[in-house]
């Protein structure tokens, strides 16, 4: 089985890995939105969020040039965006491209447009990854679950974490055999393969999840979630909680 | 088609994840009035199931590959309710764990593939089927484009969404999306189709457990 693909990072031992998930989720989703609700002109501010987050990653112990890779996810996104900037009519004209009769012009606005989207997805991506980098994920459920995320959506997230490496495993070893055995052929008959492979994996799965369910009945399961732990804030918690809070505010009405 | 953070603006992914919890705490009331406690195993592995399925790539012509997204065929095999909770479980472990789309813009991202990808077609594939009742290709046919149309208008709906936050032009960018995608959703399609096929002759029962 693979396990380490998933939140890796996630098991070493550090101030941020040791908070509470309750403390982690609530600052980072305070982090993004404030991120995100940044007007684009405002560069101080984005330079204090960004350096927020390094000092965040430091923390750590995550290597940083793991979260500078993972970020890179939202490159295809940003540029869709560019794609269409030379489209945007409005504003001062910064520069233009004549391809023939065809004359593409980009603008001021929308250079802005690029350049917030892609500032702030990626301060609010490297917020994500180093909460996900930082939590393992049976964790960050058991947060979001005292946040009063209703129980069933906890139950069936962590149900589905349970069985991600299962069916993965499963549908690697099915395209094994695929590969073993069958030596390309035209691209109708290859889809059909492909789609035989995905029906196999769904009559297996529905069957497990039958069998699953019975061995769950068979031992007294009526759809409550039962558990032992009844976790307190520490002191060290509501210490990041107040001081991280407070450095965001301090940031949204500082001037500079 | 998974929408990151800041590519919406405060209104359009307010509005949308607010649409888009109380259609997903309907659909979690629905499945378990319908299915009692078993629904939670069963939706549990079945979003372990997408997840797998999106993880195999399919060659496209060119040497690119894609994968699939699996609306359609999650709630053509388990019902709409239940395909729009196995899309959203999908989305909510890929934006927490691979950051694949932002957490402000999870609703939105749940509403183009939970709610227009799964539970709209469904209805789409529902309506053919009542049209085309009869014909002996009607489950090819239907879940065809039922999946090709899911993707096309989930692609659209983003569309509009970025154009509304004041992203892309929308004049231009509904076009482009819905133009791209339409190439993309005959993947899906085919693929949505072949499953189900597949299912109906190995498994004919199990496309008639009850809809939820």
């Amino acid at each position: 089985m693979e396990h380490s693909f998933l939140d890796k990072y996630s098991n070493l031992d550090s101030l941020i890995h040791r908070l509470d998930p309750r403390v982690k989720i609530i600052s980072f989703l305070v982090y993004i939105i404030f991120v995100v609700l940044t007007l684009p002109h405002n560069l101080f501010r984005f330079v204090a969020y960004l350096t927020v987050i390094f000092m965040l990653i430091l923390l750590s112990k995550v290597p940083l040039g793991y979260i500078l890779k993972r970020s890179c996810i939202i490159i295809p996104f940003v540029l869709l965006i560019a794609v269409f900037i030379p489209f945007f009519k409005e504003g001062e004209v910064a520069g233009g491209y004549s391809f023939g009769t065809l004359r593409l012009t980009v603008t001021y606005s929308g250079l802005w447009i690029l350049w917030n989207v892609s500032i702030k997805s990626w301060l609010a991506v490297l917020a994500m990854i180093t909460l996900s980098s930082t939590t393992r994920f049976p964790e960050v459920l058991k947060g979001f679950e005292r946040l009063y995320v209703p129980k069933v959506l906890i139950m069936v997230l962590s149900f589905m974490y349970r069985y991600i490496f299962v069916l993965i495993d499963e549908s690697m070893r099915m395209e094994r055999a695929r590969r073993s055995r069958y030596f390309g052929g035209e691209h109708f008959r290859q889809l059909k393969v492909f789609a035989n492979m995905i029906g196999l994996l769904f009559i297996r799965t529905y069957e497990r999840g039958e069998r699953v369910y019975q061995s769950m009945a068979a031992r007294g399961f009526n759809g409550e979630i039962l558990t032992l732990s009844h976790p307190t804030l520490r002191r060290n918690d509501v210490l990041f909680l107040v001081i991280f809070l407070a450095s965001l505010v301090m940031i949204k009405i500082g001037r500079v | 088609m998974h929408i990151p953070d800041g590519f919406l603006d405060l209104k359009t992914w307010v509005t949308l994840g607010a649409v888009s919890a109380g259609l997903v705490g309907y659909a979690l009331k629905r499945s378990s009035r319908k299915l009692g406690e078993k629904h939670i195993p069963l939706l549990g592995v079945m979003a372990a199931f997408i997840f797998a399925a999106q993880m195999l790539n399919f060659p496209v012509a060119g040497g690119t590959s894609g994968h699939f997204m699996g609306g359609v065929l999650a709630a053509v095999l388990l019902g709409p309710s239940a395909g729009l909770l196995v899309m959203a479980t999908v989305l909510i472990v890929q934006c927490l764990v691979f950051q694949d789309g932002g957490l402000t813009a999870l609703g939105a991202n749940v509403f183009n593939m939970g709610v227009i990808g799964a539970m709209l077609g469904y209805y789409i594939y529902v309506a053919l089927n009542r049209v085309m009742r009869g014909n002996p290709r009607v489950l090819f046919i239907c879940s065809f484009v039922a999946g090709w149309l899911s993707i096309v208008l989930a692609a659209s709906a983003c569309a509009v969404e970025l154009a509304i936050s004041g992203t892309v032009p929308l004049g231009v960018a509904l076009p482009a999306m819905a133009g791209v995608h339409s190439l993309i959703g005959i993947g899906e399609g085919l693929i949505t189709a072949l499953v189900l096929g597949f299912v109906f002759k190995l498994r004919p029962d199990l496309l008639d457990i009850e809809k939820i």
